[in-house]
């Protein structure tokens, strides 16, 4: 493989915040990838960036920005490789600044980095329509930026380009648009490929067990390579992986990772069209080489998304706790009973009692258990209007350690704060955005 | 004869807000065939309003051999506010689907 004229190589270096470092380096170093995409902000990942940035206008940056990119951008550098991340997170212009300095250090002297700024429209707050009331602390509001948001920062041949809440797909289609044949549905196509790529290995293995059962092995997983996407000008693809990676790119990744998330096939809502995916076909050409084509599409909507962040009081007092050896099972289920008993004044609605290995994740819809279990957690979960409510549900869980059966152990707690991310349209117009330039040193 | 949806598709499960996303792909067309007649909506809806409330929309593509189940009241408040243990629960609601058992007996 290598650059191949008319088609244009973007890449998935991370598709979550806690993404593995190395798929971006070895995709950059790879010499025919044209451009490598951090996709790292999940909805409620910029939560602890918006709190930051309240008590300094430097903060809210993602916090890996530093060791994502150390060890990316002297190879991005080298072959050639542009950068786009939404590693912005709460503050894409402070991010921008940090990342130039970072260049500097790392001897990448004279890369350009362009900052998209303008998500945040809290400002417009109340010009929002929101799809349920504010009610809480509200934390701050971010728009979906789409390509519109970031062509002048391709267009002015930015090395690395950081924004903060832009639509995933929206990352990879900007540094394509300049390459592709002019048309509403070749665009579609293009969409289309960084929707399949977006989440980096939910495409390429991860996460997938074929009908019937199996899987990759576990080294595979470990190692797991991340997509690729060759788009040609008429914004049809070819979805793959580097050749010496483990993985596995076949119709059923794509299809799965195609419908992830899209609700209504035949109307996915992006900021750059509304696009039909039920004439998508997808055609294995090779080992982990999967040709797609035949994506639709209509004109953008004219509103663009926003996620409103709230934040309650209180918190989700979230524990478990053990019983093993014979008879477990049954001392398990007299642990819940107690603390039934002891915790039943609490509203049915904002407690939850269940058993950690026999029902505690799928609920009554969890199979009956075919073996005798060698251990069980009780676990309890409870929302909590303040702190002290949090304390009494943790301290009923430990009082199960001297007054309940013998003998509960391995007491797990956690207090989770109580979020919320509400959905709601601002009129594309009121968004106003800007490119803010920086060199590195 | 009855056959389990997961040995003839496989499943992802994806989230919104409060809606889940559910996606079943069947191996091939004549196994999309007994999922459009097994999993209908009113199936899926009675399988999944065992762990989470509301209607159920059933999305068709024939020509990807998929279905889709959308959910939009099944997080109420978001997945923050769930009360399962630990967070994201509702990655692994798609073996609802793939452990039913689906066809004639």
């Amino acid at each position: 493989m290598g650059k191949t004229a008319g088609v244009r190589t973007v890449a998935t270096g991370a598709g979550f915040a806690g993404d593995r470092i190395e798929p971006a380096v070895a995709l950059a170093a790879s010499g025919y990838v044209d451009a490598v995409i951090l996709e790292c902000l999940a909805e409620r990942t910029i939560v602890p960036g918006l709190r930051a940035l309240r008590d300094n206008p430097e903060a809210g940056a993602d916090p890996r920005l530093k060791r994502r990119l150390s060890p990316l951008l002297p190879v991005a550098r080298k072959n050639n490789c542009r950068v786009i991340t939404n590693l912005g997170a709460a503050n894409a212009a402070a991010a921008g600044r940090a990342i130039a300095k970072l260049a500097g250090d790392l001897g990448c002297s004279g890369m350009r980095v362009a900052a998209v700024v303008g998500d945040d429209v809290l400002a417009l707050k109340d010009r929002i329509e929101w799809e349920e009331p504010i009610t809480g602390n509200f934390l701050g509001a971010r728009a979906y930026l789409g390509i519109a948001a970031l062509a002048e920062a391709i267009e002015g041949g930015a090395d690395v380009v950081v924004t903060g809440r832009a639509a995933d797909s929206s990352l990879f289609v900007a540094d394509l648009v300049p390459h592709l044949e002019s048309g509403i549905d070749v665009l579609a196509g293009a969409i289309a490929a960084g929707h399949v790529l977006e989440c980096s290995a939910q495409v390429t293995g991860g996460i997938y067990e074929p009908p019937g059962g199996g899987g990759l092995d576990a080294m595979s997983y470990a190692h797991l390579g991340y997509p690729l996407a060759r788009v040609a000008a008429d914004g049809s693809a070819e979805i793959s992986i580097l050749e010496d990676a483990p993985g596995l790119v076949d119709r059923m990744t794509c299809t799965l990772q195609l419908l992830y998330e899209v609700h209504d096939p035949s109307k996915y809502i992006t900021p750059d069209a509304v696009l039909d995916f039920t004439g998508i076909t997808f055609e294995e050409v090779g080992k982990n080489r999967v040709r797609m084509s035949g994506a639709t599409a209509g004109p953008p909507p004219r509103k663009l998304k926003v996620s409103g962040f709230v934040e309650y009081e209180g918190a989700i007092a979230d524990l478990e706790i053990a019983y093993a050896g014979n008879g477990a099972y049954e001392r398990a289920q007299i642990g819940a009973d107690i603390l039934r008993e002891r915790l039943k004044d609490w509203d049915e609605k904002d407690i939850q009692i269940d058993l950690v290995g026999v029902n505690s994740v799928l609920g009554s819809a969890s199979p009956p258990t075919n073996a005798y279990p060698a251990e069980v957690r009780v676990h309890v979960s409870a929302r909590c209007a303040d702190m002290d409510a949090a304390q009494i549900v943790e301290d009923e869980i430990y009082g199960l350690t001297i007054a309940g059966p013998a003998v509960g152990c391995g007491v797990r707690s956690e207090r989770r704060p109580r979020l919320d991310v509400i959905s709601g349209f601002v009129p594309r117009e009121l968004v106003k955005t800007h490119v803010e330039w920086s060199e590195a040193p | 004869m009855k056959v389990r949806v997961g040995d003839i598709a496989s499943g992802r499960a994806g989230d919104k807000g409060p809606i889940l996303d559910l996606t079943l792909v069947a191996k091939d067309k004549e196994s999309y065939k007994l999922l459009e007649r097994g999993v209908t909506a009113d199936v899926a809806q009675k399988a999944i309003n065992q762990v989470a409330p509301g209607p159920v929309v059933r999305y068709e593509v024939p020509g990807l051999n998929a279905l889709k189940f959308v959910a939009p009241e099944a997080l109420p408040g978001g997945i923050y506010a769930t009360l399962h243990a630990g967070l994201h629960w509702q990655k692994t609601s798609v073996w609802i689907l793939l452990d039913l058992e689906i066809g004639a007996d």
